[in-house]
């Protein structure tokens, strides 16, 4: 049961009807007694519908995790996890693999595409997997993504005979192909060069411009974080600030805040209850 | 470096077992082999020298030594006593019950008694036998009881040479009344065997000096019962022990005047006390001189059971066959398990390379893993071995087989030696790819993020042509074998059919990295349309073909030849069949005459209560009376006797096989079956005076001599068929002595004719049960055993080939692991997840047995061809059921296979699909 009163985070344009992702006190603990990891420390957030929205912070600063519980992927230790209006805390495993078909996308750093299928193969796979024919909408909406995302000479080639950036743009097709209600991408330039990652985080931000989807992206690298509408902070599994419009400065910016904070806990606590908004 | 491939093999100790398996049983197989070819080759030499009991020397010679011989022997210095070795045969009759009995006389010394007495005493004077307990059981005797014993005696013609009768109707078959020599155990009677029979069954016509051999029944009362207890006689059922007195008296009856005399092979000596035992050997070699031989009784046993283990080894080199396949299915599975951990250890490969280590070292990583794993696989399966061996004996031995069996395997050296060796270079051999990929890894991809494993490519070029040549070559020779076959030459035809036949199944397994994969993938396509879990798995088979195409390969050999020896088996079923189809009328003959066809004695009739016995057995569908009686035929002068035999032309039309057997007979007319017809030159439409024949001791039969017109037709047999009533008028009060039986369906001959023995063995009446059905139900044993043993051998390396199943399954979700969790996180099920593995193990498993049979019964059509083809027309069958049951066995095993590596990727994480190496 939802105890937590929902408080608009100070910054954050006016809510469009229900959020696209919640987290209402989400924990996740590893380990036990002593050695219990708060890798998550009751996180409120909201991800909002059509936006592009980065998660950042130091590495063990729980934005994995974050990104893990909210996807479905891993199991919370208390709070709640909304998409829309399910409650994915609460689902079991088959219904998770469902939610994860019909209503959710992946891009992975390390691409993950299926090495004996065709890039269009890979692409169309979650509609297979969801046992559903490939129709015409569907083949419209393939279109739209090969063309948008600049696939159409390479369709019918194998994972191995792509080049990184294309390998994840043929990810990213994959992530959209089912019109997910929103799709996490887990450091989705981390195995691309400077000039194919700009590239993929273009199309990231064109996708969710033009085609209306909803992105939620884990990275380190304030000039990927740059390129979303909005960019959330998470330190020591707690949301630590929410840049909106970023820019790599201003990204920057609030994660020297962050180091700040870190090195004097006391009194980052001391004036903080709850999600700060550092402001660059 | 040793270090470092230790702590590798221990972190890959899972999969190691696995493939440690497949070399275990391997080992295990080869050493139970060996094992039991010398327990065999024990128990052989004990069961021999049981036979010389406690004798000191054995003086044997392969010419014989006569009655003159054994008395010289008797009479040398130091010799106590000597007993030439004599086993004979007669029928033993009790009741109603008959057998067959080996019987060897009394012994002259105790120390030549090889068997113990139960009760009673040993046979003292004429009259008298002593029987082994079981036997004296069976047929209902117990002591001062009388048995009968049946003889057969030389008896001169008293009218002289007139008659032929028994002549030329002799040479079709053995079976004769002579006192049968069984062949003793040692394997070099049998020249005596021929020598000593009494008479050339196959000579033509004439015969000096005429006379028959007559049945003489001997009432002999029991005085002791025997127990073999070191088996001497257990390999002949058994012997029994009458007076040297009655033997050597029948033994002298039971030759044709002149024609030969009684010979031993082997005489027993036992030596005064004190006597020095190589001066009597000399001396007695000295003496006899010729080929004899004086080995002391141990040597002797030795030298028998060598000749007779000529035989033996051959039965274990034929198992060591099946051995050399199931450890060539467990290289092919050992050969895949490298190849993966090899390209599992990229990462640590590259990353030593990059340290320093240098490629020769990185391959002789490999080799010495290979060598530890198949010492160490090789030495359990040599005690797994063993103790299958000291089970089989303990088992065997709590049974009671009447053989005395070594309660303790003897492990001999190269029992240990062999396996151990061809275990661990198997294991080494199998490991040379995957050692050579191991050096062909690059430092640098120590440093490159590893992806997850791409298309391996496929094999080169020379391997091609190497597969094509044998293909093309061996299908050649294949052909040829089949093409000589059919033109006579067996043997050749056989031998150019197998050596095709090999190297064809070398060429498609060398091959079958190039089309055994695609077969999977285009299986799976067709198979499963579009359903996508389907769809993942058939793609997954390609991904590496050389590993799906071992992993197939390993089982398609088992199955292959599974399936070819069942094919060959069907086939010459079905050619034999045929063949006895043609040979006998009808499917079961019963008959209290059986002898008469061929000779001349009184009738004993069938009495009405058998028929009906006969008519209640289920599967029978109808039974024909016939009337017979011996009828004497003037041809060209000379009065030949015949069995005429009386039958409904109507009920036997509808029960013989062939309508023309029959075909034409009527009042006035007699068929005469083909093979008489050839012998005598009779040609249909000649005309055959039929007379009722002397009968020996009745008075001549009532009846009026008849001319018939002959009928020549594809009849079986040697009796000439009459109606009834014309053999009535021939002879009257021809009395019912056979039936004929007609089974509903031939096909379970197997199992109704001991059904129908049975009921008829109740009736006290001896009974000949004959016919197409009967050899058919005999032979089909014989073929089943004969298949089943081999199919059960072969059984191993489809064993071993399944375990490469489940192995390269669990490897390849290792292997997959991320891709697994991709999977699961873009939305599979994990019961797709596990679904999609097994189908992917039943598409691996089921296309290697789908070919495997479909190859096996090409070979086993071809080797039908090519060896049947002298029996006449070779009919081809395919062994639905033998193939139905192989490739059930082989699904439900691939999707057994997929269980446990299903549970493991179904537990794998989604989140594992995010995670960086």
């Amino acid at each position: 049961m939802d105890t937590t009163v929902y408080q608009p985070i100070p910054g954050t344009p006016p809510a469009q009807g229900t959020p696209a992702v919640r987290a209402r006190s989400l924990t996740k603990l590893y380990g036990k007694g002593e050695a219990t990891v708060r890798a998550l420390d009751g996180v409120d957030v909201d991800f909002e519908k059509g936006a592009f929205t980065a998660i950042m912070g130091p590495s063990g600063s729980g934005k994995s995790t974050l990104m893990h519980l909210l996807a479905g992927l891993d199991t919370a230790s208390s709070g709640q996890g909304f998409i829309g209006d399910t409650e994915i805390t609460a689902l079991g495993d088959n219904e998770l693999t469902r939610l994860r078909r019909d209503r959710v996308g992946f891009v992975f750093q390390s691409f993950n595409l299926l090495p004996m299928f065709t890039a269009e193969q890979n692409i169309t796979l979650p509609i297979e997997l969801a046992g559903r024919k490939v129709d015409a909408e569907t083949k419209e909406w393939l279109a739209t993504l090969v063309q948008t995302l600049g696939l159409g000479a390479r369709l019918t080639h194998r994972p191995s005979e792509l080049s990184g950036g294309q390998q994840q743009r043929v990810a990213i097709a994959r992530a959209l192909i089912a019109k997910p209600e929103v799709v996490f991408a887990d450091e989705p330039t981390g195995n691309l060069d400077s000039r194919s990652g700009a590239e993929v985080l273009s199309f990231l931000r064109r996708s969710v411009r033009e085609l209306g989807r909803t992105i939620i992206m884990v990275t380190h690298d304030p000039t990927a974080a740059a390129y979303a509408d909005r960019v959330i902070l998470i330190a020591d599994g707690r949301i630590a600030g929410d840049i909106d419009n970023p820019t790599p400065e201003s990204v920057l910016a609030g994660l020297d805040a962050l180091r700040t904070l870190e090195n004097d806990p006391a009194d980052a606590l001391a004036g903080t209850t709850g999600p700060t908004a550092v402001r660059a | 470096m040793v270090r470092l491939t230790l702590a590798q093999m221990r972190r890959s100790i899972g999969r190691l077992s696995a493939a440690g398996i497949a070399i275990l049983i391997g080992t295990a197989f080869l050493t139970a082999t060996l094992l039991a070819g010398t327990v065999i080759n024990r128990i052989t030499t004990d069961s021999i020298a049981a036979q010389f009991a406690d004798s000191d020397l054995v003086v044997a010679s392969n010419a014989g030594i006569d009655q003159a011989g054994v008395a010289e022997i008797r009479g040398t210095e130091g010799v106590e006593a000597a007993d030439p070795q004599v086993l004979r045969a007669f029928e033993l009759v009790s009741g109603g019950k008959r057998t067959y009995q080996v019987v060897v006389p009394t012994a002259s010394d105790p120390r030549f008694e090889a068997q113990e007495l139960v009760e009673g005493a040993m046979p003292a004077r004429s009259g008298q036998i002593a029987l082994p307990s079981d036997v004296a059981e069976r047929l209902g005797l117990g002591l001062g009881d009388t048995v009968t014993v049946v003889r057969s005696v030389w008896t001169p013609n008293a009218e002289g040479a007139a008659t032929e009768q028994g002549a030329p109707t002799g040479a079709t078959d053995g079976e004769t009344a002579a006192p049968e020599e069984i062949a003793p155990t040692d394997g070099a009677t049998d020249e005596a065997g021929s020598e000593t029979a009494p008479t050339d069954q196959d000579a033509p016509v004439e015969e000096e000096p005429a006379g028959t051999f007559v049945d003489t029944n001997e009432k002999l009362t029991l005085v002791g019962t025997l127990d073999d207890p070191m088996g001497a006689y257990a390999q002949v059922g058994g012997a029994g022990v009458l007076s040297d007195e009655d033997l050597t008296a029948w033994e002298a009856e039971s030759f044709v005047p002149g024609e030969s005399a009684t010979a031993y092979n082997a005489v027993l000596v036992a030596l005064a006390p004190g006597a020095d035992l190589e001066a009597v050997r000399s001396s007695v070699t000295g003496s006899l001189g010729g080929d004899t031989e004086v080995w002391t009784s141990a040597e002797y046993a030795k030298e028998q059971a060598a000749q007779m283990t000529g035989g033996e080894d051959v039965f274990t080199y034929v198992i060591l066959t099946f051995a050399a396949i199931a450890l060539l299915v467990a290289a092919l599975v050992i050969a895949n398990t490298f190849q993966v951990l090899v390209a599992q250890r990229t990462r640590t490969l590259a990353l030593l390379r990059c340290v320093g280590a240098d490629r020769k070292q990185l391959a002789r990583s490999v080799l010495l893993e290979a060598v530890i794993l198949g010492l160490v696989a090789s030495v359990a399966g040599i005690l797994f071995g063993i103790g299958l061996v000291q089970l089989a004996l303990t088992v065997a031995g709590s049974m009671d087989l009447g053989i005395p069996l070594p309660s303790v395997v003897q492990v001999t050296p190269v029992a240990v030696l062999v396996p151990l060796l061809v275990g661990t270079v198997v294991t080494l051999v199998a490991s040379f790819s995957p050692a050579r990929a191991a050096t062909r890894v690059a430092p640098l991809a120590a440093l490159r993020p590893s992806d997850a494993p791409t298309l391996t490519s496929g094999a080169g070029r020379v391997r091609l042509a190497i597969s094509s040549i044998l293909v093309v070559g061996g299908a050649g020779l294949l052909v040829l074998g089949v093409l000589l076959g059919q033109q006579g030459s067996a043997e050749a035809g056989l031998l150019a059919a197998t050596a095709g036949g090999a190297a064809s199944f070398v060429g498609v397994l060398v091959g079958a990295i190039f089309w055994l994969p695609k077969v999977v993938s285009l299986v799976g396509k067709v198979l499963t349309g579009s359903g996508s879990t389907a769809k993942l798995a058939a793609a997954n088979t390609l991904r590496n073909p050389r590993r799906t195409a071992a992993t197939s390969t390993a089982l398609l050999i088992g199955v292959t030849l599974v399936a070819m020896m069942s094919t060959g088996a069907v086939s010459a079923r079905m050619s034999m069949n045929n063949e006895l189809d043609g040979r006998y009328p009808v499917d079961v003959s019963l008959a209290t005459d059986g002898y008469d066809e061929y000779g001349g004695n009184q009738p004993v009739a069938l009495p009405q209560s058998t028929i009906g016995t006969a008519e209640k057995v289920d599967g029978v569908e109808s039974v024909v009376p016939l009337t017979a009686t011996s009828v004497t035929v003037d041809l060209d002068g000379n009065d030949v006797t015949f069995l005429a035999r009386g039958v409904d032309p109507g009920a036997a039309a509808a029960l013989v096989r062939d309508e023309k057997a029959v075909e034409g007979l009527a009042p006035g007319t007699v068929v005469v079956p083909a093979g008489v017809a050839e012998d005598w030159g009779i040609s249909t439409g000649d005309e055959l005076e039929l007379a009722a024949a002397p009968l020996p001791e009745d008075a001549n039969p009532q009846g009026t001599p008849a001319t018939l017109e002959a009928l020549v037709t594809p009849m079986g047999g040697r009796a000439l068929l009459v109606t009834p009533q014309t053999l009535e008028g021939v002879a009257t009060g021809t009395p019912v002595t056979s039936a004929w039986v007609g089974l509903a369906d031939v096909n379970d001959a197997a199992s109704v004719v001991p059904a129908l023995q049975d009921a008829l063995a109740e009736t006290d009446l001896p009974i000949d049960v004959t016919g197409a059905a009967v050899e058919r139900a005999m032979y089909q044993k014989v073929v089943d055993t004969i298949l089943g043993v081999i199919v059960g051998l072969l059984a191993v390396a489809v064993v071993i080939a399944l375990i490469g199943v489940a192995n390269t399954l669990s490897l390849s979700v290792i292997e997959r692991r991320r891709e697994s969790a991709t999977l699961r996180a873009i939305g599979l099920s994990r019961s797709q997840l596990r679904w999609m593995l097994a189908i992917e193990g039943m598409l691996i498993a089921g296309v290697g047995a789908v070919l495997g049979i479909l190859l096996g019964i090409a070979y086993g059509w071809a080797g039908a061809s090519a060896a049947l083809a002298v029996m006449g027309d070779v009919t081809l069958a395919v062994p639905w059921r033998d193939v139905a049951l192989v490739l059930v066995v082989a699904l439900v095993a691939g999707l057994l296979a997929s269980v446990i590596p299903g549970r493991s990727a179904a537990r794998t994480s989604p989140v594992e699909a995010l995670a960086v190496d």
